[in-house]
């Protein structure tokens, strides 16, 4: 059963398109000046795209260099540097972004707005993105190269690099306030510019994931910026917050940090499980089963958050009461998460099912997230961490969350919303092709992993003994793999845009926000100038 | 003041007084 329907010539009220609006410049100053959230979100999805190639071109050369022991290719050093971008480059420029694009396009659409409430800033928001890019590659050539200190960047490594570090830091403080201002852009739209009718508890899920991430932003990020700032005034200000020689203390960068880093994975994941909440409904063609338990399941797991942050530390000598604190808060997040997977499943349950690449994409990231936050609770247990930490365990635990739980639901956002942005239907069966490479090759990566962690091998190292050649091996090919994957995912958004079929109106039966029920496709340049009633 | 204006003063508040206030904390209570 196919949930392509075709709808044109449906009514549909409230929206406002063809009634001599001016459209958007020529050209490049048409997205250089741009205020509109729909050129922004797109905008912000090429950034996105451009980082992930470049991020996931550095996980290749540390792939390439593990594929067998011994130094291959890089030296030590480069090795570190490419661990440290990579890290830096997919979080912050790849995978936070592509979240901030859906939402430019997506939340004035479903809350009835004509527009983010400050359309210049949002503007100013995208635009330090590339600026921060720039730094961060730029640090590679300066003298002594990229930090090589992991993306964390724990001192007292910090304190020892050269300049390329206050590269990154500049870089991460403009992130920072990218990340800020376009929080305080999409709460300020959220709260104050939803259509009459639109109450908080009728919202679609994804705007409530991106309203409750959008706090998260707001509260985290400016620890980070404080953490950096504190490693820049040690670095070349006299001061020994986190350098132990001048009285200060590497521990509390730590932190710090981590007091940033993670409510970080909920600002990673939060937004993605908004759009798997869209998604599984659409294709099982029933509502969402626990609307409100779902909001206050998101909410718990935002508040959680910030009480958990020791748990990636249990090994710096933390008095056993403070582990066992971290160790029950941390399990305590298992309750919430159970919640919504429950939901999503129970949606599922005797629903009109049907498979299309979206509804892949949401079904891998239930299955491949749901074993990542499972090997999280394994690696919240103090005993069993003091064993894992620092080794690939850890690695393969948090590309879990990170690649098939954020990338897989952005992989399903891309696929379900790709023809109400374009107009255009993507080829269903390079999608399925494209999804089933990605699944497969994913786990060839990472579930192997698992493996290479329990017997003991290290994370962030360029060489390892004999015994781990032969999952190091499969986890190399996998990666090539899965890189080739990604330029058919290229290939289908291109083709997408200038071969694709028209999409009708609402092409997936079940879908039923306002972009689907009130719009056309494709979305005209200005939407809701007129403001929808909602019933 | 706009109600978009006040709201987004209230949230750029919150995130001055992180920044601000986890720098204060180690440099002047230590």
């Amino acid at each position: 059963m196919s949930a392509v329907v075709d709808t044109h010539g449906h009514g549909h009220a409230g929206h406002d398109h063809g009634h001599g609006h001016h459209g958007p410049y020529g050209g490049i100053m048409r997205w250089i000046t741009t205020t509109n959230h729909k050129d922004i979100g797109t905008l912000y999805l090429w950034f996105s795209f451009i980082m992930f190639s470049v991020g996931g071109t550095m996980a290749l050369v540390i792939r390439a260099e593990l594929f067998e022991p011994g130094l291959q290719i890089v030296n030590p050093d480069f090795f570190n540097q490419m661990t440290t971008m990579h890290g830096l480059i997919m979080v912050f420029g790849a995978i936070m972004p592509v979240f901030v694009g859906f939402a430019n396009w997506q939340i004035p659409m479903m809350i009835g707005a004509p527009d983010m409430a400050f359309a210049r800033l949002n503007n100013w928001s995208f635009w330090l993105l590339p600026f921060a890019a720039t730094l961060l590659i730029l640090s590679f050539f300066m003298p002594g190269g990229a930090p090589g200190v992991g993306w964390t960047m724990y001192s007292p490594l910090t304190v020892q690099m050269g300049i390329g570090m206050d590269f990154t830091i500049f870089a991460v403080h403009l992130l920072g306030m990218s990340s800020i201002l376009g929080s305080i852009n999409i709460i300020t739209t959220i709260l104050n510019m939803r259509a009459p009718g639109m109450t908080l508890m009728r919202m679609p899920l994804f705007v409530w994931t991106w309203l409750i991430t959008a706090y998260l932003l707001v509260a985290a990020m400016p620890v980070l910026a404080g953490a950096v700032t504190m490693t820049l005034t040690d670095r070349h200000f006299g001061t020994s917050f986190f350098n132990a020689a001048g009285g200060g203390d590497p521990v509390l960068y730590q932190h710090i940090f981590w007091f940033f880093g993670h409510p970080e994975v909920y600002i990673i994941a939060l937004p993605g499980f908004g759009v798997i909440s869209q998604v599984i409904p659409a294709f099982s063609r029933k509502p969402l089963f626990g609307y409100a338990s779902m909001v206050y399941a998101t909410s718990a797991i935002a508040i959680l958050s910030f009480i958990v942050w020791a748990h990636h530390m249990y090994t710096v000598g933390m008095p056993v009461t403070g582990q066992l604190f971290f160790m029950y808060a941390t399990i305590l997040i298992a309750v919430p998460t159970g919640v919504k997977v429950f939901n999503w499943v129970t949606t599922m349950w005797k629903g009109s099912l049907s498979f299309e690449t979206p509804m892949l994409f949401a079904c891998g990231f239930l299955f491949m997230f749901t074993l990542g936050g499972f090997t999280g609770l394994v690696l919240a247990l103090v005993p069993i961490d003091i064993q894992l930490h620092d080794t690939y365990y850890v690695v393969a635990h948090f590309h879990y969350v990170m690649v098939a739980g954020a990338l897989f639901a952005a992989f399903a956002g891309v696929y379900f919303w790709i023809p109400k942005w374009t107009g255009r239907m993507y080829n269903e069966t390079l999608g399925k092709i494209h999804f089933w490479a990605t699944l497969i090759f994913f786990n060839m990566i990472f579930f192997v992993q698992h493996f290479l962690g329990m017997a003991g091998m290290p994370r962030r190292i360029p060489d390892y003994p004999l015994m781990f050649e032969t999952w190091n091996k499969i986890s190399t090919i996998g990666a090539f793999g899965m890189g080739l994957a990604q330029v058919l995912f290229f290939y289908i958004v291109l083709d997408t845009i200038r071969n694709g079929k028209p999409a009708p109106q609402l092409p997936w039966e079940g879908a039923d926000s306002l972009e689907w029920t009130h719009l056309p496709t494709p979305v005209p340049y200005h939407t809701f100038e007129t403001q929808p009633t909602i019933r | 003041m706009s109600k978009n204006a006040r709201t987004a003063l209230i949230l750029a508040s919150i995130a001055a007084a992180f920044f601000v206030g986890i720098i204060a904390k180690y440099w002047l209570l230590r």
